[in-house]
C-alpha cells in the first residue's frame, strides 16, 4: 500500500503533553514560534486542577507556606540545585500570569496568582497549599475562610467521594458544615456514576435546570454548596455560573480522585484550541527517536496512521517522570527514556525509597532527574550541554520533590517559561 | 440481547494478549485508574466497563469474558485506548472475544450482513448483486441527466480501466435510497474527477470485521483490493462512510495484502477541491445562520487518519455553512465520543443498550444547540437520527454531499430527504 | 464473658491461646471441637507472622524428601487430610520439580527414590513434555518430576478456624492484644495473663485454666516471659515476591538443595516466588529488602526465564521459627522443619504449653497434639476431630481467595454493588459482610483488618486507589466519623508500601508515583494531624 510519509518542519518541537509541555507550547505561541507538540498524556490526567507553586518548605514542615514567594527565597538558599534556583521570582510570577491567562482564554478560568498560597479543599477534608485554582473551585476557599454555612454534597453512585468524610475531617474548624447525598438526574439507579459523565451532561442547558432544582431542594439554610468536581468539562465557568444562577446558591467544586475531570478539562481545551492557533499537535503519541542533524533535530514517531517526522530547530524535552514515561526505572538504575541523558540518582534501589512511606523528608528517588545549565539545556555525561538545540522543562529536572513540596505545576510552568525563552534566544542567534 | 452462549474453546485472554501486543503496549501496565471507563459510553451496559474487562482478563476470568454480551455493546471505537495514559488497547481483546463466539450465537443482524457480503462478488452487506447495482446506477444517472441540464452529460463510469479514483459505495444508497447517489456524482462531475465504480468489490461496508472473524474480514478486503488492482486505479477513495476506510486500511496492513494504490478519503478531497477553487462553495445560502455541528466518525478519525482529517472536516464545514455557524461538539476530533452506531451495534438488535450508549452523544449534540449534525458516516447518521428521535432532540443529520450540492445550487428536489423545511426550498431551480 | 474493672478489663475462659496464626487458630478450633471454650489473642491480627508470610504451598513432601523423610511423610499425610476437609482453601494444582543446567545431576537422579521412601507419588516427565504443561519453563531444564503439590490460602484457613470455633463454643478472638506479663501462683500455675490493647492502649486481664503459647516466632519471648528457658528458636527470615499475574499453572520447584528463588507458587490469580533464608537476631523491623528480591529473581529466572521481565507488585517477609536442635548448627535451611510441643513441666509450670516450629502444611497435626495435652490437663477426654470434621466456610470469610470476589460480583449482576477495589474487583457487599461478621470484626474496623480479610489492596495498584475508595465508603457508612479514618488510610498504604518498596521498578514504579501523588498531593495524608489551615494566615 502506498502511503505518503508525513513530514513537518517547525522552529520548536515540544516533546511531552503534560503541564510543562502545554505551558511550553503556550509560551512558544506567544512568542510567535512555529511549534509542534507531541506526547501522550501522563500525569496531567490525574491533576486536581490546582496550580501549586510551593506548599511546604522545608519539606518536613507541618505548616503550609503562607507566602510561597518568601518560601522560594529560602528554598534557593537551602537547595541550590532546585530548578527554582535558576528562576527569579519575577520570572515565575510572569510565567504563572501568562499561563493562567492563556488557560482562562481557552475557557478554563483560573484565579489570578497572588501574594499568598490559598488553602484549597481536598476530597479528604484536608487543605492543599496552592497558588491558583480554577474559578469553579475558588468559592470553596472563600467559604472556608468565612466559615460560612456550607453543605457538602455527594452523589449516589460516585465512588471515592464522601461528603461525610469531608465534614468529619473539617467539622472542628468549620462548625457550619454539613453533608448530604443527592441523586444525579437521570442517573438515579444507584449504579456507578462518573464525574466525567455528569460533567458532560451538565453541558446541556436542560440538564442544568434539573440539577439546579435538586441542589435547591437539599440546600437547607446553607449559603454555599460544595460539590465534587462535575460542573462541566468545556468552559466549566459558564456551567458553574449558570448553575449558580439557576439555584440561587454559591457553588464550588472539590477535586475528586481519578478518573476525575480537572485533567480532562485542561487536555481537551488544549487539544481544541492549539490546532486552531496553528500549533501542530499530535496528541496521545510518544516520540520514538530523536536524531540530531547538522541543521536541526528530527523527531520520529508512529501515530495510528503511520510514520511521522518533525524537523525542528529547537527541542524542549518535557516528558515528565515515571508516570509519564520521561524517566524509566530499571532494576539497575533510573534512565532517561528518550535520549538516554544522564540521570542524577541515588546509588542502588535500596537507597531510592526511605523505609517509611510517609517519611516527611520524602523519598530520594523523587529527586532524581536530569541536570541542566542556566539556559535549561540538559547536561550530557561530560557535564556540558548535550546539544545547543535541546532544552528541558518540568518535573524531569533533578533536585526537586514535586509531590511533597507541592510544586509540580510551578516547576512545569516556570521551567517551561525559561526553556522557551532560551530556545527563542538560540533561534534568534541562529537567524 | 443475545443470551449467554456456550463457547468452546474459551480464550486465554492474557496469553493471547501477550502474542498480539504491539511493542510497548502492555496490558500489564494497567494502573487501574479508570480513565478508560469514565470516557466510555458502553460503561455500565451489561454490568461491565472497560476497566472491569481488563481486570477480569488479568485475573484470568476467561470464561466470563468469552461469554459476556458486553462485547457487542463495545463498538471498538478505541476511545479508551486514546485516553489511557498507558495506551492500553482493550478493543483488541474485545475483537478476540467477538471472534470466539460461535456463529449461531453472535448477533444475527451482524452475521446476516457478513454472510451476504461473503455470498456475492459485490461484497454488499445488503445482498445487492452487482448486476442490480449497475442497473440502479444507470437508472439514477439517467434521472439526474434528465432533471438537471447542467449534468446532461453526467457519466457514471463502471470498471473504467486506469481511472484515477476507485470509488466505493455504501450499499445503503443503491439499495434503499438511490436518489441519494446523485449528489456525490454531481460533485465528481463538477470537479472533473477521473473516477470509476467497479462491478465487483464495490461495496463499502464490512460487517465481517464486526463479527470478529478475521478470516472473513480478510476475505472482504482481499476482494476489494483485487478489484482495485485489476482496474489499475491510483487511489481508492471511500464514500461518506467511516468504517469503509478503516476496514481496508487496517486490513491491508493486518493481513499483509499487496495493494498497488493509495488510500484516499473523500473528505480530504472535498477540502482540496475547495482550496483549489474547483468546488466554489460558499455559505451565502445559510441566511438564517443555522447552526451545524460535526460528528467525527471514530473509524475515520481516531482509528485511522487522526486529527488531519478532523481538520478537513471542519474546513469544509466552515466553508459550507459559515465560520461562525460551526459549533464543535465537546470533546471532538480524535477525542470524540462514538455515537454507538458503529461496530455493528445498529444491526445487533440491542436497541435499549444502543440508545443508552447514545445518550452521551445526544447530550453532546444538545449542548451545541445545533440545528444540524454533519457527518460523513452512514452508521453515525442512522444512530444520531434514532437517538434524536428517542430522546426528543430537534436536530437533523446530513451528509456533506448534500450541503456541498446545496451550496453550489445543484441539489435536486428529490435529494433533500435529510434537510428540514428550513432548507427545503433553498437553491431550487425554479 | 468480660467485665470491666476500674483498671483492666477482665476476661475469663478455659483456655487462653496466644498467637492468631494458623497454629493458634488451629488449636482454638481443635479445642472448640472438644467442647472447650477458648480465648484467642494476637498482638496484631490474624496471620501477622509466618502464617501470613509464606508462599501458601501445601507440600506434597517433595521438598523435604531428600533430607528429612519424617517431615516429608508428615507433609504428605497432612496434605491429604486438608485436601479432603478444607477443599475450598486449596488449589490442587500439582507441582513440578525441575533441575536446570548446572544443577547437581546426582541429586536430581536420587529424587524419585527419596520420594518413594516417604510415600510421595513422583512421575518423571521429559523436559519437552514438561514445557507442554508449563510453557514458561527454561529450555535448560534437564530433569523434571511431577508431584502432588497444591496451594493453600492460609488466610482463609485461619479465618475458617476461628469462625468454626466461635460457632462451636463460646470462644472469642481479640486482635491487637499483646501479652505484657503473667501472674503465677506458688504452684507453678499461671493465674492471669496481663495484656495491653495495642489500638486503644487499655489493659486486659485474662484468667484461664490453661495457657497455650502459639506465638510462632515470638513463642520463645512469650515462654521466657513465663519464666521458661526451654524454648530455643532460630529466627529465619524468608522473603518472597508476588507477580501481577499468575505465571504457571503448577507449583514449580527447583530440583536441588533448598536455596533462594527455588519455588514459584501460583496463588489463584498471582504467583509467588521464594524464598530467601537469612537468620536474624531480632523480630523487630522485619521487612523485605532489594537484595533479597534480587537473589530470588536471579535464581528464579534460571528456572522460569520470564521472571526477568515480569511485573512484581509486592514483596513480603516472614520469620520461620526453627527449633534449635543439636547438631543442626545455625543454618536455617538445614534446621528441622519439624515441630515441638513443650509442656514446660520441666520448668515447673503446670498449665502452660508452647507449640512451635513446624509448617503451614502440618498445622493441624500440631494443633491436635496441643489439643490432646490441654484436654488431658483439663480432664476432658473427647478425642480430636479435626482429621474427620470438614472446615465450614461462611459468608464473611470467603473474600481472601484471589478471584473469588470478582466472580461473585460478576455472577451476582447487581449494578448497585459497586466495586471498591478495582484491581481485585472487591465489591462493597464484601466490605459490608466483613465489617459486620468476619472474625475479629470491630466497631471501627481498620482498613488493614479489612485488607487482611479480603483482597483489598492486594492487586497491582497496591492501595493507590482502593484505600481512598474503601475509606470513603466506610465514612459514608458511618464506620468512620472522625479524622481517624484518614489515619486508617494512611496506615493501610504505609503497610502496603513496606512490601512494594523493594519491587519498585518498571510498571510498579509508575504505579508508585501515581500512588504518592494521590495519597500526598490529592489527599494530603503525609500532613494529616498537623495540616491545620489558616495557622499561617
Amino acid at each position: 500500500m502506498q502511503q505518503k510519509p508525513r513530514a513537518y518542519e517547525v522552529q520548536l518541537a515540544v516533546i511531552g503533553s503534560g503541564l510543562a509541555g502545554f505551558a511550553a507550547s503556550i509560551f512558544a505561541l506567544e512568542r510567535g514560534l512555529s511549534t509542534a507538540q507531541v506526547g501522550n498524556t501522563g500525569a496531567v490526567a490525574y491533576t486536581t486542577g490546582y496550580l501549586d507553586l510551593l506548599g511546604y518548605h522545608p519539606v518536613t514542615g507541618q505548616q503550609m507556606l503562607h507566602d510561597p514567594w518568601q518560601g522560594l527565597e529560602t528554598l534557593r538558599r537551602d537547595e541550590p540545585g532546585h530548578p527554582y534556583a535558576l528562576i527569579r521570582n519575577d520570572e515565575i510570577a510572569d510565567a504563572f500570569h501568562l499561563f493562567t491567562r492563556a488557560v482562562s482564554d481557552m475557557g478554563v478560568n483560573y484565579s489570578a496568582p497572588g501574594e499568598n498560597n490559598l488553602a484549597a479543599l481536598t476530597p479528604s477534608g484536608t487543605f492543599k497549599p496552592t497558588l491558583s485554582v480554577p474559578l469553579t473551585m475558588l468559592p470553596g476557599v472563600e467559604a472556608h475562610r468565612r466559615a460560612a454555612r456550607t453543605r457538602i454534597v455527594d452523589i449516589l453512585g460516585l465512588k471515592g467521594f464522601s461528603a461525610r468524610e469531608v465534614v468529619a475531617n473539617l467539622q472542628d474548624s468549620w462548625p457550619g458544615l454539613s453533608a448530604v447525598t443527592i441523586n444525579f438526574p437521570g442517573m438515579e439507579s444507584g449504579s456507578q456514576v462518573y464525574p466525567e459523565v455528569m460533567a458532560r451532561a451538565l453541558q446541556v442547558p436542560a440538564e442544568r435546570e434539573l440539577f439546579a432544582q435538586q441542589l435547591r431542594e437539599v440546600a437547607g439554610d446553607a449559603e454555599y454548596l460544595g460539590l465534587p468536581a462535575i460542573m462541566g468539562i468545556h468552559e466549566p465557568d459558564a456551567v458553574h455560573n449558570d448553575l449558580e444562577r439557576l439555584s440561587g446558591l454559591r457553588l464550588f467544586e472539590i477535586p475528586t480522585m481519578p478518573p476525575a475531570v480537572a485533567g480532562i478539562r485542561l487536555r481537551e481545551a488544549f487539544e481544541q484550541i492549539f490546532p486552531e492557533r496553528g500549533l501542530l499537535l499530535i496528541p496521545q503519541q510518544k516520540v520514538d527517536r530523536v536524531t540530531p542533524e547538522a541543521d536541526g533535530t528530527t523527531l520520529r514517531l508512529k501515530d495510528s496512521y503511520g510514520d511521522v517526522s518533525i524537523h525542528a530547530q529547537a527541542v524542549i524535552l518535557a516528558t515528565g517522570r515515571f508516570l509519564s514515561g520521561g524517566l524509566e526505572a530499571l532494576r539497575d538504575g533510573v534512565r532517561e527514556a528518550l535520549l538516554n541523558l544522564p540521570v542524577t540518582q541515588p546509588e542502588g534501589r535500596e537507597a531510592w525509597y526511605r523505609e517509611r512511606y510517609f517519611d516527611p523528608r520524602g523519598h530520594l528517588v523523587n529527586r532524581a532527574g536530569i541536570e541542566i545549565d542556566p539556559q535549561f539545556r540538559p547536561l550530557g555525561r561530560d557535564g556540558k550541554p548535550a546539544s545547543k538545540r535541546l532544552f528541558a522543562a518540568g518535573v524531569i529536572l533533578a533536585h526537586q520533590d514535586w509531590i511533597r513540596q507541592r510544586c509540580g505545576a510551578g516547576i512545569a510552568i516556570a521551567s517551561a517559561y525559561k526553556a522557551v525563552e532560551s530556545a527563542a534566544a538560540m533561534l534568534t542567534r541562529q537567524t | 440481547m443475545t443470551g449467554t452462549p456456550v463457547v468452546d474453546p474459551i480464550i486465554d485472554f492474557r496469553a493471547r494478549a501477550e502474542e498480539l501486543l504491539p511493542e510497548g503496549a502492555s496490558y500489564d501496565a494497567c494502573l487501574s485508574c479508570g480513565l478508560c471507563s469514565s470516557g466510555c459510553p458502553a460503561s455500565g451496559l451489561e454490568g461491565m466497563n472497560p476497566r472491569q474487562f481488563i481486570r477480569m482478563a488479568m485475573l484470568g476470568m476467561n470464561e466470563e469474558l468469552s461469554t459476556t454480551p458486553w462485547i457487542w455493546t463495545c463498538t471498538q471505537c478505541q476511545r479508551c485506548t486514546y485516553v489511557c495514559p498507558m495506551s492500553i488497547d482493550i478493543p483488541a481483546l474485545v475483537g478476540m472475544a467477538r471472534g470466539a463466539w460461535p456463529w449461531e450465537k453472535k448477533p444475527k443482524g451482524i452475521v446476516r450482513s457478513c454472510q451476504a457480503q461473503l455470498r456475492f462478488s459485490s461484497t454488499s452487506a445488503m445482498g445487492l448483486r452487482s448486476e442490480d447495482f449497475i442497473e440502479i446506477v444507470d437508472e439514477i444517472a439517467a434521472e439526474v441527466r434528465e432533471q438537471d441540464d447542467r449534468f446532461k452529460r453526467l457519466n457514471v463510469p463502471i470498471d473504467k480501466q486506469g481511472a484515477r479514483f476507485f470509488i466505493n459505495q455504501n450499499s445503503r444508497e443503491p439499495a434503499v435510497e438511490p436518489e441519494e447517489l446523485g449528489p456525490l456524482w454531481k460533485i465528481f462531475d463538477y470537479v472533473g474527477a477521473d473516477w470509476t465504480y467497479a462491478s465487483k468489490g464495490w461495496a463499502a461496508e464490512n460487517f465481517c470485521m464486526f463479527t470478529g472473524d478475521a478470516a472473513a474480514w480478510e476475505e472482504m478486503v482481499r476482494k476489494r483490493v483485487d478489484a482495485v488492482n485489476e482496474l489499475g486505479c491510483k487511489v481508492w477513495v471511500n464514500t461518506e462512510c467511516g468504517h469503509s476506510f478503516y476496514t481496508i486500511w487496517k486490513g491491508i496492513q493486518r493481513f499483509g495484502l499487496e495493494a498497488n494504490f493509495e488510500l484516499g478519503n473523500l473528505i480530504s478531497y472535498y477540502a482540496q477541491w475547495i482550496r483549489e477553487g474547483r468546488l466554489p462553495v460558499n455559505s451565502e445560502w445559510n441566511r438564517d445562520n443555522l447552526k451545524f455541528t460535526i460528528q467525527d466518525p471514530c473509524q475515520l478519525v481516531r482509528k485511522s487518519i487522526g486529527d488531519p482529517v478532523a481538520s478537513d472536516l471542519r474546513y469544509v464545514a466552515r466553508k459550507l455553512v459559515g465560520e461562525e455557524n460551526v459549533i464543535d461538539m465537546q470533546p471532538c476530533r480524535s477525542a470524540n465520543y462514538c455515537c454507538g452506531g458503529g461496530g455493528g451495534f445498529l444491526q445487533a438488535g440491542m436497541t435499549e443498550n444502543r440508545r443508552a450508549y447514545g445518550k452521551r452523544k445526544f447530550d453532546q449534540i444538545m449542548a451545541t444547540q445545533a440545528d444540524y449534525v454533519l457527518t460523513p458516516c452512514h452508521n453515525c447518521h442512522s444512530q444520531m437520527e434514532d437517538i434524536g428521535e428517542h430522546y426528543g432532540g430537534h436536530y437533523r443529520v446530513v451528509h456533506y454531499w448534500t450541503l456541498i450540492c446545496l451550496s453550489l445550487g445543484i441539489l435536486g428536489e428529490n435529494e433533500r430527504k435529510y434537510l428540514g423545511p428550513d432548507l427545503a426550498e433553498i437553491g431550487l431551480q425554479s | 464473658m468480660s467485665t470491666r474493672g476500674h483498671e483492666a478489663e477482665l476476661f475469663e475462659t478455659d483456655v487462653l491461646i496466644i498467637g492468631g496464626g494458623v497454629t493458634g487458630t488451629g488449636v482454638m478450633r481443635d479445642l472448640a471441637l472438644r467442647g472447650i471454650r477458648c480465648l484467642l489473642i494476637d498482638r496484631r491480627d490474624l496471620n501477622a507472622g509466618a502464617s501470613g508470610g509464606n508462599h501458601g504451598l501445601l507440600h506434597s513432601g517433595g521438598r523435604y524428601a531428600s533430607a528429612d523423610t519424617e517431615t516429608a511423610t508428615e507433609c504428605r499425610q497432612e496434605g491429604a487430610i486438608l485436601k479432603r476437609l478444607a477443599a475450598e482453601c486449596i488449589d490442587d494444582c500439582g507441582g513440578l520439580f525441575v533441575a536446570v543446567e548446572g544443577d547437581d545431576i546426582d541429586y536430581a537422579e536420587r529424587f524419585p527414590e527419596r520420594c518413594a521412601a516417604a510415600g510421595i507419588p513422583c512421575e518423571p516427565l521429559t523436559p519437552a513434555a514438561a514445557r507442554e504443561l508449563e510453557p514458561g519453563l527454561s529450555d535448560k531444564a534437564f530433569a523434571v518430576y511431577q508431584v502432588p503439590d497444591a496451594t493453600v490460602d492460609p488466610f482463609r484457613l485461619t479465618l475458617e478456624n476461628v469462625n468454626h470455633a466461635q460457632q462451636l463454643s463460646d470462644s472469642q478472638y481479640l486482635p491487637h492484644t499483646e501479652v505484657t506479663d503473667f501472674e503465677m501462683d506458688d504452684h507453678g500455675a499461671i493465674t492471669a495473663t496481663l495484656c495491653r490493647n495495642n489500638r486503644s492502649g487499655e489493659l486486659r486481664r485474662i484468667r484461664a485454666s490453661q495457657v497455650v503459647n502459639a506465638g510462632g516466632a515470638w513463642a520463645m519471648e512469650i515462654a521466657r516471659m513465663a519464666g521458661c528457658s526451654d524454648v530455643s528458636l532460630i529466627y529465619s527470615k524468608g522473603t518472597l515476591i508476588i507477580s501481577n499475574i499468575r505465571l504457571s499453572d503448577r507449583v514449580i520447584n527447583r530440583l536441588r538443595p533448598p536455596g533462594d528463588g527455588d519455588i514459584l507458587v501460583p496463588g489463584g490469580t498471582v504467583s509467588v516466588l521464594g524464598t530467601t533464608s537469612d537468620n536474624v537476631e531480632s523480630l523487630e523491623r522485619i521487612r523485605p529488602t532489594v537484595d533479597e528480591v534480587e537473589r530470588n529473581l536471579a535464581q528464579g529466572a534460571m528456572m522460569m526465564p520470564r521472571l526477568d521481565h515480569t511485573r512484581f507488585i509486592r514483596a513480603f517477609s516472614g520469620v520461620r521459627p526453627l527449633l534449635q536442635a543439636s547438631g543442626a548448627g545455625s543454618d536455617g535451611r538445614k534446621a528441622s522443619r519439624g515441630f515441638t510441643l513443650f509442656d514446660h513441666e520441666s520448668q515447673g509450670l503446670s498449665n502452660f504449653a508452647t507449640i512451635t516450629g513446624g509448617k503451614l502444611t502440618t498445622f493441624r497435626l500440631m494443633a491436635e497434639k496441643t489439643g490432646d495435652l490441654v484436654a488431658a490437663r483439663l480432664g476432658v477426654d473427647t478425642p480430636c476431630r479435626t482429621a474427620t470434621e470438614p472446615l465450614p466456610s461462611g459468608d464473611a470469610i470467603r473474600w481472601t481467595e484471589p478471584g473469588f470476589a470478582a466472580r461473585y460480583w460478576y455472577n451476582r449482576r447487581d449494578p448497585k454493588d459497586m466495586i471498591l477495589c478495582e484491581c481485585e474487583m472487591v465489591p462493597q457487599s464484601a466490605i459490608d459482610q466483613i465489617v459486620e461478621a468476619a472474625p475479629g470484626a470491630e466497631e471501627k474496623m481498620s482498613l488493614e483488618a479489612i485488607g487482611l480479610r479480603s483482597r483489598v489492596g492486594k492487586g497491582s495498584c497496591q492501595g493507590s486507589f482502593c484505600a481512598i475508595r474503601v475509606g470513603s465508603y466506610l465514612y459514608e457508612r458511618g464506620v468512620y466519623d472522625s479524622p481517624d479514618g484518614l489515619r486508617q488510610m494512611r496506615n493501610f498504604v504505609d503497610g502496603r508500601f513496606k512490601g512494594v518498596r523493594p519491587v519498585l521498578w518498571g510498571e510498579q514504579m509508575t504505579q508508585m508515583e501515581l500512588a504518592e501523588a494521590l495519597h500526598c498531593g490529592l489527599m494530603g495524608l503525609d500532613k494529616i494531624g498537623s495540616n491545620e489551615p489558616g495557622s499561617g494566615e
